[in-house]
């Protein structure tokens, strides 16, 4: 091993121990509760027919969500990669900003949107269109469709982004040698982003295996509980830890394999050199870019709007601030307990997303220096203990410690929260560390630097607008995150999204909205601070 | 004792082992020339500490570098892509090297190399946003400033277009004329290592085939190798011409050669070579003349000539002086 070899092991070193121990400690303790009355529980929870239902049921709600998400995106990101009209920037960057949309959003639009006494309803109410109240919600169906509301943005952005960047030659040829363009986009067209398509459908795919708060919220009966879900309703329902143990390391098992087999972290084609020219929009291509825009706005916006709707409005329709002053004033009931959910949201989400880029910075260089892959995919696997099962296992831990303080709920949630948005940080991080030629560092040793300084002086610079978008993109997860916090701070440390649970739960919508538009525009204020240009971060350098 | 002696550098790979030794004296711009594979640049790596050498010594004024690491060696080196770091101007860029800590003698430092890379003002401007010819110069002064016992510059030019590469070599040897920095020059250009060097090493699969002068190396190739990739020529077996049972090859340049239309009587010329009967099968316009490519008894041969044959059969003349005896 040569002194660089060395430096980077080193460096690794730290953020790997952390890393570890933040995720191998809590799934020790949910292992171990798992086992604490000999093996009967975990043999028994495999052999459950139930236990196979439930992960039926899982994978089935799972794959009808990336297949619709992606299916649905596929036209629009054709259209949307290839003219421009007015409006398209501003879709395509709130799609991008969906990433960053915390999950408790999505489940408190749909209910006032489309709740049975929700907008919708009463639109159609009142425009006699329909007799009664119609039930959208709390069915399979409103589970999925919050799924692909959250979803779809990411399969269009993600598809867009690859058919923006591939220029049209091998299409033209297509054309030029007598074929249609159906003929075209089949044969040509999407072989070329297979890739991403299969890459946005695993993805999304990975992102609703776990889903908890929507199943929970919009599901409406366990029947449509996803595992996640039942492991949260076998602790605090049933109060079966052991049960709850043992199928969280079922879930965790099936994860993995999961992950293994889907390849998460595998290498990403490089985008080819002169991206496709896009043609202004005329005439009847006008017409569709309105038409695709409209029903984009349609489906994404009137659960966002209502929430902005309801903060203001009683359910009467009477305009009022009563929940604005409640939260400023502090007053210690419903959204008075707010400012306080406030800072707790802000420290702990800052702090986890802090501590995750600093970790994830000296975890991607080192991988990429050398030439590991057994980092990042290490890195990944606490995606496949899922969240509530890691908050299971920090709760666990917590409860072990003799000392009781509220500063121990504080950090056991900071690095619940840590370790959840990890795998996220490292991914965003890496594609920058590979792109910082190998040459620069080794360049600077050249100059007489050693190898800390010129980590520190070349590499760590370079990847500024990584770490950046690592940092928000940390900090929106960690703002939204629901299910690790539920399941391990027992009501002691009440962050945002948890508040807004809470008061869903109590029907005080006008509370929850006041609370979701702070909680909405401290996401895009941190979205916008990730995607900010950076123009010194050129990694070339060289023409 | 040499400034820079290599004595028995060894590095083993699955499909390629570099094993050799030379010495470079101070001051000297020594060129590194081979082809693809070669393991040109895995000297380079290996002198500068990029990779480590399995055995033998790399010395520098008596001292082995060897087990230093690469910022302890003393050795600079110009990447090919330049590897300008893009976070910092130019200005920092130069400066990052550099021993000087007082910040009013780096400036001035920097603004001393600035002006003879010819870049006078570019201090501010971001690296980014240069051209690939000034960006080639900011890296020598980048390496320059630091003040390197020993400048290695890895196929420095390769990068930038045909007229750029040629004024630029110019540079290269006026910066390192004006800073008496010994250098080692990667190239896999002759006419590039020709133009600047004082001596050249000619690499062949990981081993040195020849080391002298551009002039000795053309003039005297040690072995056929050397002798066409420094240049055009013919070689043609020695028995040929020295009778049954002489082993080797003759070897002999282009411009050696005198070309006539008409048939030549051997007996009036007893210091040169003569060919009757030489086919001629092609006539490249090269400027100054006409590069043939002839055939005698089925073996080619190059010459030069300044008028193009009219004829298709020719006879050939060539000074014995000129002719180069290789035993290999």
């Amino acid at each position: 091993m040569n002194e660089r070899d060395k430096f980077y092991f080193k460096l690794s070193l730290p953020a790997l121990f952390i890393t570890f121990f933040i995720f191998l400690l809590p799934l020790f303790s949910v292992l171990t509760r798992a086992f604490q009355d000999g093996p009967g529980a975990v043999i028994d929870t495999f052999k459950d027919v139930y236990t196979w239902r439930l992960l039926a049921f899982t994978v089935w709600e799972s794959l009808l969500s990336a297949v619709i998400s992606v299916t649905l995106a596929i036209p629009f990101a054709v259209f949307f990669s290839k003219y421009s009209f007015f409006g398209r920037k501003a879709i395509l960057t709130a799609s991008d900003a969906a990433f960053a949309l915390p999950a408790i959003l999505c489940v408190l639009g749909f209910v006032i949107f489309y709740g049975n006494n929700g907008i919708l309803n009463n639109i159609l109410l009142s425009l006699g269109l329909t007799d009664k109240s119609i039930k959208f919600l709390y069915s399979f169906p409103s589970v999925i469709m919050a799924h692909v509301y959250l979803n779809f943005p990411v399969a269009f952005s993600l598809i867009t982004s690859a058919l923006s960047g591939m220029d049209e030659k091998e299409e033209m040829a297509s054309k030029l040698l007598g074929k249609s363009n159906f003929y075209t986009f089949i044969k040509i067209t999407i072989p070329k982003v297979k890739g991403t398509i299969i890459s946005a459908f695993i993805l999304i795919f990975l992102f609703c295996f776990p889903s908890f708060l929507i199943v929970m919220s919009l599901g409406g009966s366990p029947k449509y509980y996803t595992i996640e879900a039942e492991i949260y309703r076998r602790t605090y329902t049933d109060v079966n830890t052991v049960s709850s143990s043992s199928l969280a390391l079922f879930s965790f098992m099936i994860m993995s394999l999961l992950l293994l087999v889907s390849g998460y972290g595998r290498e990403e084609k490089k985008a080819s050199r002169s991206k496709r020219i896009i043609s202004k929009t005329k005439g009847r291509k006008k017409l569709e870019a309105f038409f695709l825009s409209f029903l984009i706005v349609l489906f994404l916006a009137p659960p966002l709007l209502s929430i902005v709707y309801r903060a203001f409005f009683t359910k009467d329709g009477t305009f009022t601030l009563k929940t604005w002053r409640d939260i400023a004033s502090s007053s210690p009931t419903g959204a008075g307990t707010g400012m306080s959910a406030i800072i707790n949201s802000l420290l702990i989400a800052f702090s986890a997303s802090f501590l995750a880029v600093s970790l994830s910075t000296a975890i991607s260089v080192s991988a990429v220096r050398r030439k590991s892959r057994l980092i990042p995919l290490l890195t990944s696997l606490p995606m496949a203990a899922g969240s509530v099962t890691l908050g299971l296992g920090f709760a666990f831990l917590s409860s072990r410690i003799p000392y009781k303080s509220i500063y121990i709920s504080y950090l056991t949630v900071i690095l619940a929260h840590l370790v959840v948005v990890m795998p996220f940080t490292v991914r965003t991080i890496m594609p920058g560390a590979k792109r910082i030629p190998s040459a620069l560092p080794l360049a600077s040793m050249c100059l007489g630097k050693g190898c800390y300084e010129s980590y520190r002086k070349v590499e760590k610079p370079m990847l500024k607008s990584y770490r950046r978008r690592a940092f928000a993109f940390a900090f929106a997860l960690s703002l939204g995150e629901v299910n690790a916090t539920m399941a391990l701070a027992e009501g002691k440390v009440t962050t945002l999204p948890i508040l807004i649970y809470k008061m869903i739960n109590q029907y005080n919508y006008q509370g929850a909205s006041a609370l979701a538009i702070i909680l909405l525009f401290t996401a895009i204020v941190v979205f916008t601070f990730g995607e900010k240009e950076d123009k010194e971060n050129v990694i070339s350098g060289n023409k | 004792m040499s400034y820079l002696e290599i004595n028995e550098l060894r590095k083993d790979y699955s499909d390629f082992n570099l094993s050799l030794s030379f010495s470079v004296e101070k001051g000297e711009l020594v060129t590194i020339l081979g082809p693809s594979g070669s393991g040109k640049s895995t000297l380079l790596s290996l002198l500068s500490g990029i990779e480590s050498a399995d055995s033998g010594e790399i010395k520098i004024d008596g001292k082995d570098i060897i087990k230093l690491p690469i910022s302890k060696r003393g050795i600079s080196m110009v990447f090919q892509d330049f590897s300008l770091f893009p976070g910092m101007n130019t200005r920092k860029n130069i400066e990052y090297g550099m021993k000087e800590k007082n910040g009013k003698k780096r400036d001035q430092k920097a603004d001393e190399l600035l002006n003879t890379i010819g870049l006078n003002g570019y201090g501010k401007r971001k690296v980014t946003s240069l051209s690939g010819g000034e960006a080639q110069r900011v890296a020598l002064a980048r390496a320059i400033a630091s003040e390197p016992d020993i400048l290695l510059l890895d196929e420095p030019l390769s990068a930038l277009d045909a007229p750029l590469r040629k004024k630029l070599r110019g540079s290269i040897r006026s910066i390192h004329d004006a800073f008496s920095t010994t250098m080692l020059y990667v190239t896999h250009d002759r006419e590039e290592a020709f133009a600047i060097s004082d001596k050249i090493i000619i690499m062949r699969g990981g081993k040195i085939e020849a080391y002298g002068t551009p002039e000795e190396l053309y003039k005297n190739p040690p072995n056929l190798f050397t002798a066409f990739f420094t240049g055009d020529g013919t070689a043609l077996p020695a028995s040929l011409i020295y009778g049954e049972g002489t082993e080797g090859s003759v070897f002999f340049r282009p411009e050696s050669v005198t070309v006539s239309e008409e048939s030549i009587e051997g007996g009036l010329y007893p210091n040169h070579l003569v060919f009757n009967n030489v086919e001629v099968l092609s006539a490249e316009y090269t400027g100054p003349g006409y590069m043939l490519g002839l055939s005698f008894r089925g073996m080619p041969i190059i010459a030069f000539s300044p008028l193009k044959p009219k004829k298709r059969i020719v006879s050939l003349m060539i000074l014995m002086d000129s002719v180069i005896k290789i035993k290999s």
